[in-house]
Parts: structure tokens; sequence; C-alpha cells
């Protein structure tokens, strides 16, 4: 299982939820795809790349087909596409591997320019997934529904996180605390910058000199994405250009 | 009054344990029980010798480490290992002896990681297990292609050395 690469420049997107009724990716992921196969970067998918708690088989294989013609096109040019597992799309990971030539991967160590970078879903660190795996995975499946109503309804779940860090006194930065934690774990085995997904809330900050976290957000609602170039990693917003 | 702020414990360490090791010890009771050590290195200066008892673990934080062996009076430089490489992982598992010495190449800084705080670790941070893993595995492929070319060039048709790629985990005996 390859989790070493040398990547120059890349694009990092996560939690694209394709599939699920509501993810704006089945629209406007298509342009970017087209944006990386024009610029020549490789991508990756970081994490909740395809819904399969949420949504029925047909709404997949229904969004899934024109993403993965143009995954396809990225890959006979030559274009790698890494395709890093999280928690909804774990049962996915062989039709995946046998679907598309992807490098399916549990992380990936990004060599960088002269920079270490870890991409990895996150939801190893999300301490609810951890110790309530039945739980976590019923009240996922629950608010399938849910999200008929409120598109975003995954950051209720760091809204109280964030209120849980406020009870205990913790940062109360944009992301739980935990995240940062266990980026901070991460840096100081030699890794200059960290990208986790999973909370649907895109953030960069700082960890300490040269030391970067950042948060490649979601494609539920709008399109954030992390560039990887020569080393530099930014957080940056997709738009879809506008046909003429 | 002087008395208050004085560090009770270490009263008697210096003696015991030499200034420098104390202040190792000092500096792991001012960090949290399950925070791993960070330690610097200057050029060419020694972090394990050979056949030495310490048990530690180390990950390179930045720089480079030197492995070499001493191989029939010869030393064999068996790799460089950089930054985000790990070491000394066999001496912590196993509790034997370093097989192999590791030297500082330019200013280093490491990772330091006893048996119980990689079990933390672990727990914090699990793809480092997976890595390590990942690492054993790689070097138990190669050496098990190696033991399969030595019965090769052999040619006597005994496979006996095959059969230690997947002997069992040795059990201490204990009293008996």
């Amino acid at each position: 299982m390859i989790v070493d690469v040398r990547l120059e420049r890349a694009l990092v997107v996560s939690d694209l939820h394709i599939g699920n009724p509501f993810s704006e990716a089945s629209e406007s992921l298509g342009s970017f795809l087209e944006y990386a196969e024009r610029e020549r970067y490789h991508v990756i998918i970081n994490g909740d790349g395809l819904e399969i708690l949420q949504t029925s088989f047909a709404n997949l294989a229904n969004d899934t087909v024109r993403i993965l013609n143009r995954i396809q096109r990225l890959l006979a040019r030559g274009q790698h596409v890494y395709y890093v597992v999280g928690n909804h799309d774990i049962v996915l990971e062989h039709y995946l591997e046998s679907w598309a030539e992807l490098h399916i991967s549990p992380f990936l160590n990004v060599h960088s320019g002269d920079r270490r970078i870890r991409v990895e879903h996150g939801h190893l660190y999300d301490p609810f997934f951890v110790n309530y795996p039945r739980l976590y995975d019923a009240l996922t499946r629950a608010a399938g529904p849910l999200l008929h109503i409120y598109p975003d309804v995954y950051r209720l779940w760091s809204a109280y996180e964030r209120y849980k860090d406020r009870r205990a006194g913790r940062s109360t930065q944009a992301e739980p605390s935990v995240y940062h934690g266990a980026a901070e774990m991460l840096l100081r085995r030699g890794f200059d910058a960290v990208v986790f997904g999973h909370t649907h809330r895109a953030e960069s900050i700082e960890l300490g000199p040269e030391k970067q976290y950042l948060n490649s957000g979601n494609w539920m609602h709008g399109g954030t994405y992390v560039e990887l170039d020569h080393g530099r990693a930014t957080l940056k917003k997709w738009t879809v250009p506008k046909r003429r | 009054m002087w008395w208050i702020g004085y560090d009770w414990p270490t009263v008697g360490l210096d003696a015991a344990l030499g200034i420098d090791k104390r202040r190792e010890v000092m500096s792991a009771r001012k960090q949290s029980h399950a925070e791993e050590l960070e330690r610097s290195y200057q050029d060419g200066e020694v972090i394990v010798e050979e056949g030495d008892g310490s048990r530690d673990m180390f990950v390179i934080q930045s720089g480079s480490v030197r492995i070499t062996k001493r191989i029939a009076e010869r030393v064999v430089e068996l790799a460089t290992l950089r930054r985000g490489d790990f070491f000394g992982e066999m001496s912590l598992l196993e509790s034997l002896p370093r097989d192999a010495s590791a030297h500082a190449i330019g200013e280093t800084h490491l990772l330091v990681i006893s048996a119980g705080a990689l079990l933390v670790r672990m727990r914090r941070d699990p793809t480092f297990a997976f890595e390590m893993l990942q690492r054993l595995s790689g070097r138990v492929r190669k050496l098990n292609a190696r033991v399969v070319q030595l019965i090769e060039s052999a040619g006597d048709g005994s496979a006996e050395p095959a059969t230690m790629m997947y002997a069992p985990a040795s059990v201490d005996e204990g009293d008996r």
C-alpha cells in the first residue's frame, strides 16, 4: 500500500459526499477536475469522497459515473489520483480499487519541495467516532433525512465539539482542539504540515514556527481545497467558471 | 524562604545519576506522563552504541542519522535515515541490546519514545503503528527473499533455513 509519495503539485479535496443528494460536488467537481487536468495537478481525495451511509446505491451509481469518467481522463494523461479512505467510504474501498486505478491509502505522507506533508481524513481523532463507533454509525445514517432540511448538518457536530472545548476552557479556534492536538502529534514526527478533512470546516493556521495545520473543508456546500505547490500548502475556494 | 521553592525530589539525584542524567530526569518530570522527550545531537555525536542496553526508539524530527554495524572487525554503514524515519524499535520491542550504532549527521533533533510512551503514541496517533508495521513488513519481505536466494545458491536441497521465516515468536519461560 502506497503511503509515501513525492508530488510537487497536487490538489487536495475532501468530504465530497458524491451520491448524497445535497452534495454540490456532482455539479461542481467536474470543472475542478478539468482544471486539475489542464494545469497538470495530481489529485488527492482526502476521505468521504463517495457517500454510502446516507444515500441509496442508485444515487451513488448515478452521480459517480461522470466523476469517475473525469478521473479516468486524468489517469489516462499520466496524472495520479490518490484516494484516502474516510469514515463514510470504508466499505467502498474494494469497489474503488477495482473500478478505477486509484491509489487507495489510509493516509499519505506527501514529499513536496523540501517539505513533508501529512494528508489524512482525520476521523481517527474524532473522539465520538473512536469511543462510540456503533452510535456514531447509527447517528450518521439517521442524519441522512436531516440533510433535506439543513445540508450543513455536519457543522452542528463541530459546533458541539467547540462547545465542549469552551466548557473545558480549551482553545476556541475554528476547529475543535482535538484535531489541533492530533496535528501537533503528527508534526512532532517531522512533518511540516498536516491536512485533515472530516470536520467540514475549512481552516489554515500555524501551529508553531514553520508548522502548519489545514483542513480542506467540504463540497456539500461550497467547495474548498488545499493546493500543494513545491511544498507550499494553501487553502483555496473553488469557483465554478461561468459558461459562455 | 528558599526551601519553599526548592525542588526536593532532586536532592541526591546529582550524586546518584550524574548531572546529565539528572537533567534528563528533571526534563521528563516537567512533561506530562504521556509526552515523549525531544533530544538534540551535534554532528558525529553517538545516539546509541551497538551492544548497549538502552531501550528507547527514535523518530528523526530534523537532520539525518547514520546507522552502522561492526561486521568482522569492520564498521559497515547500513543506512542513512532522514526526517520522519525511525530507528531503535528492535531494542524497544524485544528488550535486547542494540543491534547497530547510530550517529547524528549534522545537527539532529529526535523524538525519543519509551515503551510506555509508544503505546500512548499508538493510541493517539494510530497511523504511527501502521507505518512501523509497514516498515517492518518490508524488511521481513527482503530478508525472506534473501533466505530463498541463499537456499537456491546452496543447491543442496536443504530447505531448513526457510523454516525460520515463519517461526512463531519465542516465549520467555520465566522460572521454568
